[in-house]
């Protein structure tokens, strides 16, 4: 009953929004660049478009993907470091705090230098999600309990012993919500990586339909965006909720 | 069995051959608050626990009780006086993984079975599993068919039965018990009591339990001290003679009504 009902108002709720959207561009209250929503789709019925489309989106899901898991994977394995290395530990938190003050756009001429116009997506990519990893990787490795703390230590558990039987486990679910709010950053990052000279994705897409006022392409170039970016969160915000009665 | 703490003895006064499971000399706990003050929790405790003996520490939530516990574990550090585990620093027992634990809190691990969570030490030990040691506490706490049952499918009473098949599973030299029916209803309690009893009839394990009902105390321990103020100094010890096996008769030993209601009065005073 409430699972419907939530499940109705959200439909709702997505509908209404369309609908605005839909009306905002009949009406032309916000000017040219704000199309109708149905022209939007329209447009991606011209194979041309179509093909453009998913190109740029083929490159930027990919950039975006192995950004994701890089950063994922990083940021696990430093928050880690942390644990098994507790001296290093505050050095390591305000290293990440600093990497994460650094405006990404900055980074960008260094990177192409660097790692090169096809890198630069998934790199950027991969510091914008590992961040929130990092974050969440860090509190939830604190999470255990001091109760089980106290048991492991009266066994006689080694660092690794309670990191992998205690700490590991009793991270999963705060680690879940981390990865989830981390797939959109890895988009958003991966589409500002393209600027940087990128030869295709969403992000050149972008900024090229922009400067030739291909309204409909720009419009379908972001909803795409979106659309992997709320599809990459819902996944793993489902696994979370799996998860979370396993472990929690 | 347990000659690999005797260095650790220091060479003052004319030591007795073999050390006492337990012991605590002098010890003195201060914890620190804010602003460079301290609480005194424990003051000048002096304590012996025999080999196979069953000793229960009684008394009012906050006289530090547990604290003892703990220091006994290696949890804590005494500031004044020593804690000899065997003659040696607690540390020692617990780096070689002979000491088990049990805790008000059950703390199972929620992501495990009840055969995972007692297999937990032989793992942390890093040793292989015995299965079938890990079946027969099991078996010896009453839940056989719940192998593969996790912690939440379990009640409270079988929770705490887990946990001390826990503590049991790598046979410790030391067994504490910190309120580990605290948490459960008055019946429960009670039914625990009597099952520890008969397990601990079984394994005689040098054991350490920390309680505050007076009844659970007299009828586990051959002795009983009682710990009362803040901080808390050891006010009375009572040595326990009742038979063993000691079961549901109890209730009708007058011995036993006495003891309870001797100590019960301590602790009342103590109150005050």
């Amino acid at each position: 009953m409430n699972r419907a009902r939530t499940a109705l108002l959200t439909a709702a709720g997505t509908l209404l929004l369309l609908a605005a959207m839909e009306a905002a561009g009949r009406l032309g209250v916000l000017g040219e660049s704000w199309p109708p929503l149905s022209q939007v789709v329209a447009a991606l019925g011209d194979p041309v478009t179509r093909d453009l489309l998913g190109r740029a989106l083929a490159a930027t899901a990919t950039a975006a993907g192995t950004g994701f898991a890089a950063g994922a994977l990083a940021a696990l394995a430093v928050a880690v470091t942390g644990v098994l290395l507790p001296v290093l530990k505050a050095g390591l938190d305000r290293l990440a705090a600093v990497v994460h003050a650094v405006p990404l756009i900055a980074l960008g001429p260094l990177l192409i230098t660097t790692v090169g116009r096809e890198g630069t997506p998934s790199v950027i990519a991969a510091l914008a999600a590992g961040f929130a990893v990092f974050v969440a990787a860090t509190s939830g490795l604190g999470a255990a309990s001091e109760a089980h703390r106290d048991v492991f230590r009266a066994l006689g558990a080694s660092r690794r012993s309670t990191l992998v039987r205690l700490q590991l486990p009793a991270a999963v679910p705060l680690l879940l919500d981390g990865l989830a709010l981390a797939a959109p950053a890895a988009v958003l990052g991966a589409v500002v990586g393209d600027w940087f000279g990128a030869p295709r994705g969403l992000g050149v897409l972008l900024v090229s339909s922009m400067q030739n006022f291909q309204t409909e392409l720009m419009w379908s170039a972001a909803l795409s965006a979106a659309a992997i970016s709320l599809l990459a969160y819902a996944a793993l915000a489902g696994l979370r909720t799996a998860a979370a009665r396993r472990f929690a | 069995m347990a000659t690999t703490g005797i260095s650790e003895s220091p060479p003052a006064a004319p030591a007795p051959p073999a050390p006492a499971a337990l012991e605590l000399r002098g010890v003195t706990k201060e914890f620190s608050l804010r602003r460079s003050r301290t609480v005194t929790a424990l003051e000048s405790v002096d304590l012996t626990v025999g080999h196979g003996e069953f000793v229960a520490l009684l008394g009012p939530s906050g006289c530090g009780k547990s604290t003892v516990l703990r220091m006994v574990a290696g949890l804590e550090e005494p500031t004044y006086g020593e804690v000899l585990v065997e003659g040696g620093a607690p540390a020692h027992l617990v780096r070689r993984h002979r000491l088990g634990i049990a805790f008000q809190e059950h703390a199972l691990l929620p992501w495990a079975s009840a055969y995972d969570n007692i297999a937990l030490p032989f793992r942390v030990a890093g040793r292989p599993v015995d299965a079938a040691r890990v079946t027969e506490l099991l078996e010896l706490v009453g839940l056989e068919g719940f192998a593969d049952a996790r912690p939440r499918q379990l009640s409270g009473g079988m929770r705490q039965r887990v946990a001390i098949a826990r503590a049991l599973v790598l046979d410790p030299e030391v067994l504490l018990l910190d309120e580990p029916f605290g948490a459960l209803d008055a019946v429960t309690r009670r039914r625990m009591n009597f099952e520890l009893a008969r397990i601990w009839a079984d394994q005689r394990i040098t054991t350490l339990l920390v309680t505050h009902d007076v009844d659970e105390a007299v009828l586990l321990a051959d002795r009983v001290v009682v710990l009362t103020g803040r901080p808390g100094t050891v006010r009375h010890v009572e040595e326990i003679t009742l038979p063993r096996p000691r079961d549901r008769a109890l209730a009708r030993n007058a011995e036993f009504h006495d003891i309870v209601d001797r100590l019960t009065a301590l602790l009342d005073e103590g109150a005050e």
